[in-house]
């Protein structure tokens, strides 16, 4: 069989699934694009994408082309982006830690993540320069990076670096408490907390540039790695025996799933839930193996979040509900029906 | 008509006016005086002499009343003190800049302590409760403005039952002032202080606004993440409507989040933006919150980004406080300069 | 294949073994507890971080192989992996194919084949669907094996894959191993079924102190001494092979 000839019989059969999964996205995109704060027409979509796309000359309101084309649009991309990102984070991390329990922010990172945007808040660092998502992306950096090597130093294996994360992200979570019960009044803890709960209404085009990118990025990164995935199921000593590098397969997966995580956190803070709870609901949905489980979670993380985050601006009229508070409430009965359904086909 | 004095000097001539009273119209104090004060009962046998203040608008009022000589500490400070007050100010120990601890409170043994919020010293009080201090045989005496119509136990910067009211204001100035037996200085303030309300609101209704509408931006936990502004419940909604401005924010909180898009659409008239010292979010800066309102491709398609309709206030202006009028005539002031047909 | 140890060690575990395993004989490993059969055999497998010694694989020192090319010739089977996954039989049996597939050679009908091969080579035809977690433990260690097999190793390594194996499974498992065309080395609790394999070697404390046909190590001296037991030799009188049953040592008084 010619490299070709595999080629067309590795993506033919997956053509028409591929395809499903694209159509449900750009639905999800477009719902997430005409549901909002206040109604806009179906109609405007069309006439704005002809404008943007195409250089169409259409008379448009700029305030609802606006709202449409840099406020919506980029904000439900980086949704997509984000609920993909952070539930291939999960597949990932409870592949490699063989822990159900293990999520995207196991590793730190959102404790982290938190404790950089206080410091930058309440510390003054940067004099008002440094916005609170620079911060955010270095306190993550820095407590995956001590968790690391904490995990290092204790033996490197999976059971280590849990217990890494843990103290790590004790560590931050007790940083980021001193921090705000030092020298925060209400006010701005209430605006801090809104911040680390995830708020997706700051989002603009150039998140978009740094989103969709990375987590295109570890999306490949996943897709190739789906047989190493699998071999983990039996434990990193199996692995090692079907003939995966275990160390390098670690290293890669781990670091691409904590520069997708960081750089999610720090644009739209800490969302809960997605990244633990849809890849087990995914997998009970198409199996455990890897090479349908790495797509089908980031489809349905994508579509989660666009839909979390519609819940979470309709919800209260004229006001937006964090986020990560929709993912946990609209997610945990969901989560409970596949638990429910999937024991009585079993 | 405009005023043409600054309001500094006209504070400083206030300040000077009843030491020129020949005639105190008001009668002496008589003690005990019994007043009710934010739920608590309280009794003073005589004019307090050891005070301290937590909150810079119970500060402020205090020192409008020509009592900074009775002041032994202040704390929590949101700005710089009135300019007219510095002189005053500087000869007074400031406890905290923030929150003071209940300790370095109680040990200059005062015989009042001053509070301008509940957060501070109420039911939930971070330096302590109004019964900690009682226990001390310390009154406190928390500004009305913080109280009435207010549950404080609700959200965490406590929930407006009914809309600030201006007069809870001057009724805390009149209260102070009756508890330290200044009447006569409290009457001249408060005749002051409404006269220029009066003013400020008449210049601006005879701008003929129409349907003129405003938002006031505090400030942003992110640049560009849905901002604070200014709801029904606190002192901007008073002078919006004091002056004839629909205020386009329909939340009954004081200072709810809500989204860009919801006021691009609203598309207010006039954008009144907070200056503040304070440095922990980017758009606390008001040069920032400028530069994002022309650069944000939807907010600078709002008409009052393109037509200029920005109008810069002192952030301490929009809590309750004396300063409330400062701002209510910088407003209207520039609501006259603005092209609003 | 030919797999042959030089002098290799790892901490106390095992220490300065050396042997040459001949292509396509059935090699047992037979010792105490805790006398390194496991940790020995993971080094014969490469799998052993900061190893003493070297091990050639028909004359090319393992280390020169990557982790895939390894797996290309080794499969390994050890003692109790287990997983949470609800992977079905076939799924794990599947997972044998890892090494021999890229993203350019993706699982193809012939890969279905060497699968299918391997399920019915340990009786397992008929069940593939079923999960992991309802499998009994002599089920999970047949897909272990065929796993293993469909790995199409040119050596096999088994840690103790009779364990868990009810005795009409142990033979047939055994028989398969015997019957394979590949190198096999196990690891082995029962010594009469270690009679069945080419050669023996002997394990204690870190060292392999025998080596050589099973009738020359096991020795009623020999499993005095290494395994503490009183054997005694008896013939069958079917076939006249030699069969042990073993005793308490008599403790010297």
């Amino acid at each position: 069989m010619t490299r070709r000839a595999a080629l067309v019989a590795l993506t033919l059969p997956v053509l028409p699934r591929v395809g499903l999964g694209a159509v449900l996205l750009a639905l999800a995109v477009l719902a997430g694009v005409i549901v909002g704060e206040t109604a806009l027409p179906l109609r405007l979509v069309g006439d704005v994408l002809a404008v943007k796309l195409w250089g169409a000359e259409r008379a448009l309101d700029p305030i609802d082309a606006g709202i449409l084309w840099s406020y919506r649009l980029p904000r439900t991309l980086v949704a997509a982006a984000c609920g993909a990102g952070l539930a291939l984070s999960g597949v990932v991390l409870q592949a490699l830690v063989r822990n159900a329990l293990a999520d995207p922010y196991l590793l730190g990172v959102s404790a982290g993540a938190g404790a950089g945007a206080v410091s930058v808040a309440l510390l003054g660092i940067g004099g008002g320069a440094i916005g609170l998502s620079a911060g955010a992306f270095g306190g993550a950096t820095a407590a995956f990076v001590l968790v690391a090597l904490l995990a290092r130093a204790a033996g490197g294996g999976p059971a280590q670096l849990v217990l890494a994360g843990i103290a790590g992200s004790q560590l931050f979570n007790a940083l980021t408490s001193f921090l705000i019960a030092k020298s925060a009044n209400a006010e701005q803890a209430r605006g801090l907390m809104f911040w680390l709960l995830g708020n997706l209404s700051g989002v603009r085009w150039p998140d978009v540039t740094m989103a969709l990118p990375v987590v295109g990025a570890g999306f490949l990164v996943c897709l190739a790695h789906v047989r190493p995935l699998d071999a983990f199921s039996f434990g990193s000593g199996a692995a090692a025996a079907l003939g995966i590098a275990v160390r390098r397969v670690q290293l890669v997966l781990i670091a691409a799933v904590t520069l997708m995580t960081a750089t999610l956190v720090s644009l739209v803070g800490s969302i809960g839930f997605v990244g633990l709870v849809i890849p087990h609901a995914v997998r009970l949905l198409v199996g455990p193996r890897h090479a349908r489980l790495v797509p089908a979670s980031a489809l349905a993380g994508a579509i989660f979040l666009i839909a979390a985050d519609i819940a979470s601006r309709v919800l209260i009229p004229g006001q937006v509900v964090p986020i990560g508070v929709v993912t946990a409430l609209v997610g945990a009965p969901g989560f409970a029906l596949i638990l429910i359904r999937n024991r009585r086909r079993a | 008509m405009p005023f043409p004095l600054s309001s500094a000097l006209r504070g400083a001539v206030l300040l000077a006016a009843p030491l020129f009273c020949a005639f105190p119209a008001l009668a002496q104090t008589e003690y005990p005086l019994h007043l009710s004060n934010c739920g608590v009962d309280l009794t003073f046998d005589a004019a307090p002499v050891r005070t301290v203040t937590v909150g810079q608008a119970a500060t402020e009022i205090l020192y409008a009343l020509d009592l900074g000589d009775r002041v032994l500490g202040t704390s929590v400070w949101f700005s710089a003190v009135l300019p007219q007050f510095e002189t005053v100010n500087a000869g007074v120990p400031r406890l905290a800049d923030n929150d003071p601890s209940f300790e370095s409170v109680v040990a200059l043994r005062p015989d009042l302590v001053a509070v301008q919020y509940e957060w501070h010293i109420g039911p939930q009080g971070s330096v302590g409760t109004r019964d900690q201090f009682a226990d001390l045989g310390i009154p406190t005496y928390t500004l009305p403005s913080d109280c009435e119509g207010k549950d404080n136990s609700v959200g965490s910067d406590g929930t407006r039952l009914a809309p600030y009211s201006i007069e809870s204001l001057y009724q805390g100035i009149d209260e102070l002032a009756r508890i330290f037996d200044v009447p006569e200085r409290g009457a001249a303030l408060l005749d002051d202080l409404r006269a220029r309300e009066e003013a400020a609101i008449d210049a601006a209704r005879a701008l003929d606004l129409g349907d003129a509408s405003a938002v006031f931006w505090f400030s942003s936990a992110e640049m560009d993440i849905d901002p604070y502004v200014a709801g029904q419940g606190g002192a901007p909604a008073y002078m919006m409507e004091a002056l004839g401005l629909r205020n386009i924010i329909d939340s009954n909180e004081e200072w709810p989040v809500v989204g860009w898009e919801t006021i691009a659409r609203a598309n207010p008239t006039v954008i009144v933006l907070a200056r503040m010292d304070r440095r922990r979010f980017e758009a606390d800066d008001v040069e920032r919150k400028l530069d994002f309102l022309r650069t944000d491709p939807v907010a600078s398609q709002m008409d009052a980004v393109r037509h200029n309709r920005i109008v810069v206030l002192d952030a301490h202006g929009m809590d309750p406080s004396i300063r409330n009028i400062d701002a209510l005539e910088t407003l209207s002031a520039a609501l006259a300069g603005l092209d609003l047909q | 294949m030919k797999i042959e140890a030089r002098d290799l060690g790892w901490r106390n575990i095992v220490r300065g073994v050396s042997c040459e395993i001949r292509p396509g004989e059935t090699f047992g490993l037979i010792g105490p507890n805790g006398s390194g059969k496991s940790t020995l055999l993971k080094l014969l497998a490469g799998l052993m971080p900061r190893a003493a010694g070297e091990v050639r694989l028909d004359d090319v020192p393992l280390g020169q192989l990557t982790r895939r090319q390894v797996a290309q010739r080794i499969a390994m089977v050890e003692q109790f992996a287990d997983t949470g996954e609800a992977l079905s039989v076939r799924d794990a049996v599947e997972l044998g194919r890892t090494p021999w597939l890229s993203p350019l050679s993706p699982f193809g009908p012939e890969d279905t084949r060497i699968v299918d091969e391997a399920l019915a080579a340990v009786d397992m035809t008929g069940m593939t669907k079923r999960p992991w977690s309802t499998l009994s433990g002599g089920e999970r260690q047949r897909i272990h094996i065929a796993r293993a097999l469909a790995q199409q190793p040119r050596a096999l390594i088994l840690d103790e894959p009779t364990n868990h194996l009810d005795i009409h499974h142990q033979l047939a498992l055994l028989g398969l191993v015997a019957a394979l065309p590949v190198t096999v080395v196990m690891a082995l609790h029962d010594l009469n079924q270690a009679m069945m394999c080419d050669r023996l070697g002997v394990m204690s404390e870190g060292r392999m102190v025998a080596c050589g046909a099973p009738s020359d190590v096991l020795t009623p001296d020999t499993l005095g001494r290494i395994f503490r037991v009183r054997a005694m030799p008896m013939t069958d009188p079917e076939d006249g092979s030699t069969l042990f049953r073993f005793l308490p040592m008599e403790e010297p008084r």
